[in-house]
């Protein structure tokens, strides 16, 4: 039965590999995850709450996004242009969204969540406008978020365990704020645990969606 | 046999225990210090009668630019001595988590609010009564927690044992006993991973009976001597399960992956045997192969730290013994061949070097019940230039005139990543 799940999933992920065309090239892993089911994801710290923003500026606690669902949540700034950093989310979080929603399996179980730690620039609109096309509603919610100020967000950042540094340079003249972090994604279950953290070395749809369908075979 | 009367005609034993610096660093640890590093952090085992005689994380200068350059800039003491030995950085790099192999302890300093002074700002002290294992090694960064591997356990204090993993902010999380199975002999030593083929590599030593042994007894007891580890383990990571258990004789000891992109091959010493050891993938399974002598294994030069360059073409391997400092020429990691050699101390033990690799630095202490005696008994950090052809000291700290204690395990830090 396990097994059944990871080959669907499999499937999935082939299935829609021509529907990439348009987008960028994941590079395939380079290794076989093990099948889910199989292992265990540690309970590693509950996910924080605190207020955010949603793209009509509305605000709601964070729990709202990160409970009763599993969660892939990402912390990212929108004018980061690191192709390492918060960029490589985006394509992948795409495959994430359209894999679980041709699930069955999936598709009621999962969504995303992008925040910013950046509220100086990225206010509601700017997440807005980031967004584009993936705010739309679907099968999979993929919610756009940011915070009132770096006060409302340290707290989250912090619970998160996510390093952010702010620094302040003038170049020519005109002040410019450069942000250096290590980019965290990260996996929460239903009750609001965090139970993977993926890096840039491993953030790929094949882990996450094996790591949601293993959260989903503990049930 | 004949390694056991080796080693006591030898007189003295080293076996060290490491895993450094720069180019040797988790992967998951991104804010690698590329350019010129600004300190020096020296884990520190407190000597009696030494200054306050507790461990202590001391912070060097090394920036010639500095007018304090290869000056102690301060230290911080734990206030305990429990055979302070390795250490290792968040993923953020904010933090150095360091413990002692006598005591399940690990100590947690801020090194982000301010790089040049580091505070002491958690101990970690449920690693015994949560895992059942003693004498923290490797601290290895994974995304937002921390992999321990342990040495040896509180049961009998003999060389099985296993890994812990904790949380950044010091909460447990699970424990991961290494195999006892299937070729396995439960000991531990260094840890490794190789994100990119979810691969953890575990190489095993020895337990707390045999390590905080005066090492003038251990060598003469034939039994003890038998307890020393033989094995490397390849790892699911994902699935934090042994795979696959290589025979890999005489202690194998730090385990370094190449840096260069593309490379998915490590290497490692074998203390007691002075081999080199290559693991790489082979037919779609991976494999552990010998690959070359470091000196002459009769001598028992013991090579205790050994630090790869960044593009993986070169290794330095530190001898205890011969107080020896050597280059291996890793162009065909199949093949390595040793290049150069510089006496650098009476005694020496790790070996840590800049990203660029064009600076080397080295401490002098093993174990405190290991080292030499005597004037042979030096204890220092000595910084020394590379130019590829010459290693050229610049520098030296001498530890026992700075009352600081014996120096063991060094990180590099820099002024740039301090906190916001």
């Amino acid at each position: 039965m396990r097994r059944t799940g990871a080959a669907a999933l499999a499937l999935a992920w082939l299935a829609a590999a021509p529907v990439l065309a348009h987008e960028p090239i994941i590079a395939p892993l380079d290794y076989e995850p093990p099948a889910a089911g199989t292992y265990t994801l540690e309970h590693i710290l509950r996910a924080p709450d605190g207020e955010v923003l949603d793209l009509d500026g509305r605000p709601a606690p964070l729990v709202r996004f990160t409970r009763d669902r599993i969660t892939v949540l990402g912390l990212i700034y929108t004018t980061c242009i690191d192709p390492d950093g918060c960029p490589r989310t985006l394509p992948i979080f795409d495959a994430i969204r359209r894999q679980a929603a041709a699930s069955p399996r999936l598709r009621d179980h999962v969504r995303l969540v992008t925040l910013s730690f950046d509220p100086e620039r990225d206010s509601p609109a700017a997440m807005r406008g980031y967004a584009g096309g993936r705010a739309r509603g679907g099968p999979v919610p993929w919610h756009f978020l940011t915070t009132r100020s770096a006060r409302a967000l340290a707290p989250l950042l912090d619970g998160f365990g996510q390093d952010v540094r702010v620094d302040v340079v003038h170049v020519g003249g005109s002040r410019r704020r450069e942000i250096s972090h290590v980019l965290k994604v990260f996996l929460i279950d239903p009750g609001g645990v965090v139970r993977e953290i993926y890096d840039s070395t491993f953030l790929h749809p094949r882990t996450v969606l094996n790591d949601v369908e293993t959260l989903l075979l503990e049930r | 046999m004949i390694l056991m009367l080796a080693l006591f005609m030898a007189g003295v034993l080293g076996v060290a225990t490491a895993s450094a610096d720069e180019t040797c660093n988790s992967p998951y640890i991104t804010k690698l210090i590329k350019g010129q590093e600004d300190y020096v952090y020296v884990w520190t085992l407190g000597v009696e009668g030494l200054g306050d005689g507790s461990d202590k994380l001391v912070t060097i200068d090394v920036n010639p630019k500095s007018k304090s350059y290869g000056k102690v800039l301060g230290s911080v003491s734990v206030g305990t001595r429990g055979e302070a030995h390795h250490m290792g950085l968040t993923d953020d790099r904010r933090f150095i988590w360091a413990g002692g192999l006598a005591e399940p302890k690990i100590h947690v300093f801020d090194i982000g609010t301010d790089p040049a002074k580091p505070k002491l700002v958690q101990t970690i002290a449920d690693m015994a009564d949560k895992s059942g294992y003693l004498g923290p090694h490797t601290y290895y960064a994974l995304p937002g927690r921390m992999l321990v591997q342990a040495l040896s356990n509180t049961k009998d204090k003999g060389g099985v044992t296993g890994m812990a993993l904790y949380s950044n902010k010091g909460e447990f999380i699970a424990s991961y006993p290494m195999p006892t199975d299937n070729g396995g002999d439960g000991y531990g030593y260094d840890l490794a991973v190789n994100p990119k083929k979810n691969v953890l590599l575990t190489s095993s030593f020895t337990g707390y009976t045999n390590y905080m042994r005066p090492l003038g007894e251990l060598v003469k007891d034939a039994e003890a001597m038998k307890k020393f580890g033989n094995t490397m383990v390849a790892w699911d990571l994902k699935a934090m399960k042994p795979k696959k258990v290589f025979a890999v004789p005489g202690a194998p000891l730090e385990i370094r992956w190449s840096p260069k992109a593309g490379d998915n091959w490590a290497i490692t010493a074998a203390a007691l045997t002075s081999k080199l050891w290559l693991v790489k993938e082979d037919k779609g399974e991976w494999q552990a192969k010998e690959v070359g002598t470091i000196a002459d294994p009769a001598k028992i030069p013991l090579p205790v730290d050994i630090s790869i360059t960044r593009d993986g073409k070169g290794l330095w391997v530190n001898t205890f013994m011969d107080g020896t400092t050597r280059y291996f020429d890793l162009s065909k990691p199949d093949a390595p061949k040793e290049t150069y050699t510089k006496v650098t101390g009476k005694q020496v033990n790790m070996v840590s070097q800049s990203w660029d690799g064009k600076r080397v630095y080295i401490t002098s202490s093993l174990l405190a019940n290991w080292d030499k005696g005597g004037a042979d008994n030096e204890q220092f950090l000595r910084g020394f230039t590379w130019d590829g052809k010459e290693l050229k000291p610049a520098f030296e700290v001498d530890f026992a005139k700075e009352k600081l204690g014996r120096a063991h395990h060094m990180k590099l830090g820099a002024r740039s990543l301090k906190s916001s």
